[in-house]
């Protein structure tokens, strides 16, 4: 209302009656123009709506064919999309095939320069791919087993079946490589390749194959062996120097002592060069000693030869026994390198055992020429001069033993036998020497010889039994002098008779001085000479008990023949005292008591 | 070919039989330990030859014996037949107390018997001699032969009848020889140290 009051006061400007009575005209007028106004200018607005009308009626049919159009190519290509999505799945999907299968070729196929390089050069050398391009195809071999378990038989088979050809030439070659490079081994000290070793380790695969290679290389340094030997028997080491060990054939234990050295050197080098071509393999001890063993054989022959004949034109015993301590030595030695069973050691036992044979026999020899020509005892009862002689190389033998260097169990066996077969004889032969002697001679003879043979043994192990054997013999012989000196006095001063009546003597018999040859009177007389005896009690030693060289054993004889003496002294004694056997005058007869006799005895 | 001393000796100690034992030279030697009443002892037996020619050599080793073992062949009557001279020889020889062992050896050639083993002991009873029939062959009876000889010793030296530490019966005179046949001998068989 106020806004269409205000309109009004822009054109109602006087208040008259006509103007009153205009007004409902002007302001229809009013109205009329302004309504005219509105519409011209909406005239425009229309048009101008028009005109955006139809464009947008153009666009729309613009979109509208689009629509349609674009629809169609729709159509049109869907077919084309869904076949791009399957190819392109596809190509994924071979794509992925082709990894595996590449996967697949790569760990199951050789590639070509590793098939080069197993088929190997022309000229036969081997190189480290050999190796590995062996490794792979022996990996692949392994690997199909795995195959086989899968569904891929057919493929694993196929596998396995081209690896195992290609193994198998790649192995043959390998074996004709280290065939020929072994037969090259045959200097004195041969260089072992780390190559070759290589091989070793890969023929190991191959046990035939590795045994045959092996077999070769002991062939191999067989010779070289053998060769070696001969040479520093006849030719010695280069230059002459060392000299050749044939020069000193002359000198048994020098020219078999050198030839031992020799071989013992040798199988212990042999064993070093075997053990570096072995050295990356898994050996068993066994592999090592047979081919040792084969490697050893060949000098067996040559050895065994020239010692045998060097023992059998030996006849010193004491040579003979150091050659024996000698072998043992060495076959103790050498049975650290090598083992027992090797032809070797065997051939050193044979040998050992021929001169332990030929040193016994050279003892039995000498023994026997002792007893098939016995001496007759020396006029001074001492040993005689075979005795001395024997008894001599008896401590030869048992010097050099002192200084060999076998076990103590062997020292101990060798010294009984070697004790055995000397003094055993020597025993015989003293005694059959000593059957034609009287009592005292022999005894005092048994004591001298026997004597000797002590102390030639005291000086060394192992001989107590001999040594209780022979004091045994001693005392034996020892017993005897005493009771020869014994009655050797008695008789001397008259009193046997008188002794052996009053042992015999038993009271039913009457008193002993009615008895024949018991009156007193020759009782005294006898008692008197035995005083004088006892002034000086050595004039009636016997020449045999002074002839004792031991004057131990001397000093022995006179003591207990002495108190045997004392002894059958105080069985007189006690008899003349006593009054049954009616000395009236006894005191006289026997003046003095048995006590006093073994003061001035002792 | 002998009684067989050597081959009892052989038997003994080292428990077989020696066939082709050869003469015997002089004296032979044999040591065994073996036990008495749980006593350890030390037998020393001496083998002597028993032919003639050695009789002087062989004589010395009766004279410390404690015990004797005098053997005879059953198949062989002269064997037998000497054995009261060697007997002799051994009393005059040594100790009273001297252990006698009286041996009928090759006890297994019963097919060609001399000797009854009734005469023998018979004779053994008269003499104060123990007596037993063995073989060295088949070792029969050798065992107890010579054990019970150390027990005899041993018991008597228990008893004090032997004294091995005291000088001999006297002095011995030399008895008139005997007449000594080729096979029978004494092995006499001395005590040593007990241990």
């Amino acid at each position: 209302m106020l806004e269409a009051l205000k309109a009004l006061s822009t054109f109602f400007n006087e208040n008259s009656l006509r103007t009153r009575r205009n007004l409902r005209s002007d302001i229809e007028r009013r109205s009329l123009a302004i309504n005219e106004e509105f519409l011209s200018t909406f005239q425009v607005v229309k048009d101008q709506l028009d005109s955006v009308y139809s464009d947008v009626k153009a666009m729309s049919d613009c979109c509208q064919d689009m629509t349609s159009r674009l629809k169609a190519a729709k159509v049109q290509t869907h077919d084309l999309i869904n076949q791009t999505t399957s190819l392109h799945g596809e190509s994924q999907k071979l794509q992925m095939k082709q990894q595996v299968a590449d996967a697949f070729l790569d760990r199951f196929q050789l590639k070509p320069e590793e098939i080069k390089s197993l088929r190997g050069a022309k000229s036969g050398s081997l190189s480290q791919d050999f190796f590995q391009s062996l490794a792979r195809v022996k990996q692949i071999h392994t690997d199909c087993k795995i195959l086989l378990r899968t569904n891929h038989q057919t493929a694993g088979l196929e596998i396995m079946e081209s690896m195992a050809l290609h193994q198998e030439s790649a192995y043959e070659r390998l074996y004709r490589w280290a065939q020929n490079e072994c037969r090259t081994l045959t200097s004195e000290s041969p260089e072992v390749s780390p190559i070759l070793c290589q091989a070793m380790l890969a023929l190991q695969d191959r046990p035939v194959l590795f045994k045959y290679t092996l077999d070769e290389f002991g062939t191999a340094r067989r010779t070289a062996v053998v060769r070696g030997m001969i040479d520093a028997l006849t030719r010695g080491g280069p230059g002459g120097t060392p000299r050749p060990i044939e020069l000193h054939s002359h000198d048994p234990l020098r020219y078999v002592g050198d030839m031992l050295a020799w071989l013992h050197q040798a199988t212990a080098s042999e064993k070093e060069y075997l053990s570096t071509l072995l050295k990356r393999c898994e050996t068993t001890n066994e592999t090592i000693q047979d081919t040792l063993g084969h490697i050893s054989e060949g000098v067996c022959r040559p050895f065994k030869v020239r010692v045998e004949q060097v023992l059998v034109s030996e006849q010193d015993a004491v040579t003979l026994y150091m050659l024996n301590n000698l072998l043992k030595f060495y076959h103790h030695t050498i049975q650290q390198i090598i083992s027992p069973a090797a032809a070797l050691l065997e051939t050193i036992t044979e040998i050992q055992d021929l001169s332990h044979r030929m040193f016994f026999n050279s003892l039995t020899c000498h023994a026997n020429k002792l007893l098939d020509k016995v001496e007759l005892p020396p006029a001074d009862l001492g040993p005689t001069a075979s005795l001395v002689q024997t008894l001599a190389l008896l401590k030869d033998v048992l010097q050099c033993h002192d200084s060999s260097v076998v076990t103590l169990e062997n020292k101990k066996q060798d010294f009984k036998q070697i004790l055995s077969c000397v003094l055993d004889p020597l025993l015989q032969m003293c005694s059959v020497s000593a059957s034609r002697l009287n009592t005292a001679d022999m005894a005092s003879y048994m004591v001298n010889c026997i004597y000797q043979m002590q102390s030639t043994i005291a000086l060394y192990e192992f001989t107590d039994t001999k040594q209780e054997m022979l004091q045994a013999q001693v005392e034996a012989h020892v017993d005897t002098l005493v009771n020869e000196q014994a009655a050797f006095v008695l008789s001397r001063v008259d009193l046997a008779h008188i002794y052996s009546t009053i042992q015999q003597h038993q009271p039913k018999l009457g008193p002993l001085a009615n008895l024949p040859g018991m009156d007193p009177i020759t009782v005294k007389s006898a008692m008197n000479k035995f005083d004088s005896y006892l002034a000086s009690p050595d004039s009636l030693t016997l020449s045999q008990c002074s002839l004792i060289t031991s004057s131990k054993n001397r000093e022995l004889i006179k003591k207990n023949s002495s108190e045997l003496i004392c002894q059958s002294y105080r069985q007189m004694y006690t008899a003349v005292c006593d009054p049954q056997n009616e000395y009236r005058e006894w005191t006289s007869i026997v003046p003095r008591t048995p006590d006093q006799v073994l003061a001035l005895l002792m | 070919m002998g009684v067989g001393k050597s081959c009892l000796l052989h038997q003994f100690t080292e428990k077989k039989f020696m066939a082709d034992c050869p003469h015997t030279i002089g004296v032979e030697f044999g040591t065994r330990i073996i036990e008495v009443s749980g006593q350890k002892i030390k037998l020393q037996i001496w083998d002597t030859a028993g032919q003639e020619r050695f009789r002087a050599v062989t004589r010395s080793y009766y004279r410390g014996a404690a015990g004797a073992l005098m053997v005879y062949d059953i198949t062989r009557r002269s064997t037998y037949n000497h054995l009261s001279s060697w007997l002799t020889d051994a009393r005059n020889l040594t100790n009273p107390n001297t252990v006698i062992f009286l041996i009928g050896n090759k006890s297994d050639l019963e097919a060609q018997r001399d000797v009854t083993y009734e005469e023998a002991k018979q004779f053994a009873d008269e003499n104060g001699l123990m007596f037993l029939e063995c073989s060295a062959k088949t070792g029969d009876n050798v065992e107890d032969a010579f054990l019970d000889t150390a027990k005899k010793i041993y018991q008597n030296i228990q008893d004090g009848s032997l004294d091995l530490n005291a000088a001999e019966s006297g002095v011995q005179h030399k008895p008139a020889q005997p007449r000594t046949p080729l096979n029978t001998d004494q092995q006499p068989s001395k005590e040593g140290c007990q241990c």
